[in-house]
């Protein structure tokens, strides 16, 4: 697969995604494919499941989109598998909210070996029911029916995003959505990726010496450098127990995508 | 004799608080009233978070009472992450009108 080299994630993304469990991407489709999309799937009538990409085929330009395939082939080799799952979820007007859950069952990854795509045609605002999703929780064993008690999460992220955004999730990233208030139907498709091989080598645009910065105890979860980022960032701010076994799960993720453990 | 009013009853609100530490004193990171509502449900929001307490201890300082505290048992392996935060059940007697 020949990927752009100028689309493949720096060090400081690829850290940034292991630490919190997604990174979004504003994609520049053909002027008014986001909008032919949007009208498609406000007609529909009934849900094609994996079928939808032949229901609106312009959503292969998604998976097509160089950008795309920088992020994926950075996160999941350059032999990434594109699932035939996908899903169109229509948030309609006046629904409530959706509690938070992991998909599937508790069988928790610690690795990166596969992670959605949520693809959004139209602006999202907030009263319109996006998805929310609470950064760096994608590395927690937690049934759903543990987190019924919970409702709102100090650090949730409601994707909140432009029109062609998709927003790539960790698999197991705790997420909801809120009440969608608008008049407007509230689109989404997900796609679902995953790996082939475990790497032998970074498949990003991998500095050497990208660990090699000191460790800054003034700047913490405010640092912009791989070795930083992967020791202090703390997205919700968990206590320092929790902290020490995410830092762990992190060196350990980051090493299995340089290689250094295939 | 006809029964009282339930409005005008105390009634029982709930509190569930996800501190970051068993301590009272640690800061929240979970937040989910319960109110003695017909049907009223709490909802996940898309904007900005405004809660009236920081600590648990915030919450005692005005009223509220634990009527549960976080299970400490440490986990078998401790290399596992399960929920978010320790869990404080709390209450407050009051009447609660719509």
């Amino acid at each position: 697969m020949t990927i752009d080299k100028k689309h493949l994630l720096t060090d400081v993304e690829v850290a940034k995604f292991i630490v919190t469990g997604y990174h979004m991407l504003e994609l520049d489709l053909p002027n008014g494919t986001n909008e032919s999309i949007a009208q498609q799937l406000d007609t529909l009538e009934s849900n094609p499941g994996d079928a939808i990409t032949d229901t609106v085929p312009e959503l292969n330009q998604v998976l097509d989109h160089p950008a795309t395939k920088g992020v994926l082939a950075s996160l999941l080799g350059n032999d990434y598998i594109v699932q035939s799952h996908r899903h169109w979820h229509c948030k309609q007007p006046n629904s409530g909210h959706m509690q938070w859950h992991q998909d599937s069952v508790n069988r928790r990854d610690t690795n990166i070996n596969r992670f959605l795509g949520l693809y959004y045609p139209t602006d999202i605002t907030p009263d319109m029911g996006p998805t929310i999703i609470v950064p760096g929780t994608q590395f927690r064993n937690a049934p759903t029916d543990r987190m019924a008690t919970y409702t709102n999460i100090r650090g949730q992220v409601p994707v909140v995003v432009k029109a062609g955004t998709i927003a790539f999730t960790h698999y197991d990233l705790w997420h909801g959505t809120a009440a969608n208030r608008s008049p407007a139907k509230r689109h989404m498709i997900k796609f679902l990726f995953g790996r082939n091989t475990p790497n032998t080598a970074p498949t990003w645009n991998h500095d050497p010496d990208a660990l090699n910065a000191p460790r800054d105890w003034n700047k913490k979860d405010k640092a912009e450098d791989a070795n930083n980022i992967l020791t202090f960032a703390n997205p919700i701010g968990v206590s320092q127990s929790d902290h020490y076994k995410e830092r762990q799960i992190r060196r350990q993720c980051w090493n299995e995508l340089m290689g250094q453990t295939a | 004799m006809s029964q009282p009013d339930p409005a005008t009853q105390p009634r029982q609100r709930l509190l569930y608080l996800h501190a970051r530490t068993p301590s009272v004193f640690s800061e929240i990171l979970g937040y989910t009233p319960i109110e003695p509502l017909k049907d009223f449900r709490p909802e996940i929001i898309a904007t900005d978070l405004d809660w009236p307490y920081k600590t648990v201890h915030d919450a005692i300082i005005d009223g509220w009472q634990i009527v549960q505290f976080p299970y400490l048992q440490a986990p078998f392996d401790d290399r596992d992450l399960d929920v978010v935060g320790y869990e404080f059940i709390l209450q407050k007697m009051e009447v609660v009108s719509q």
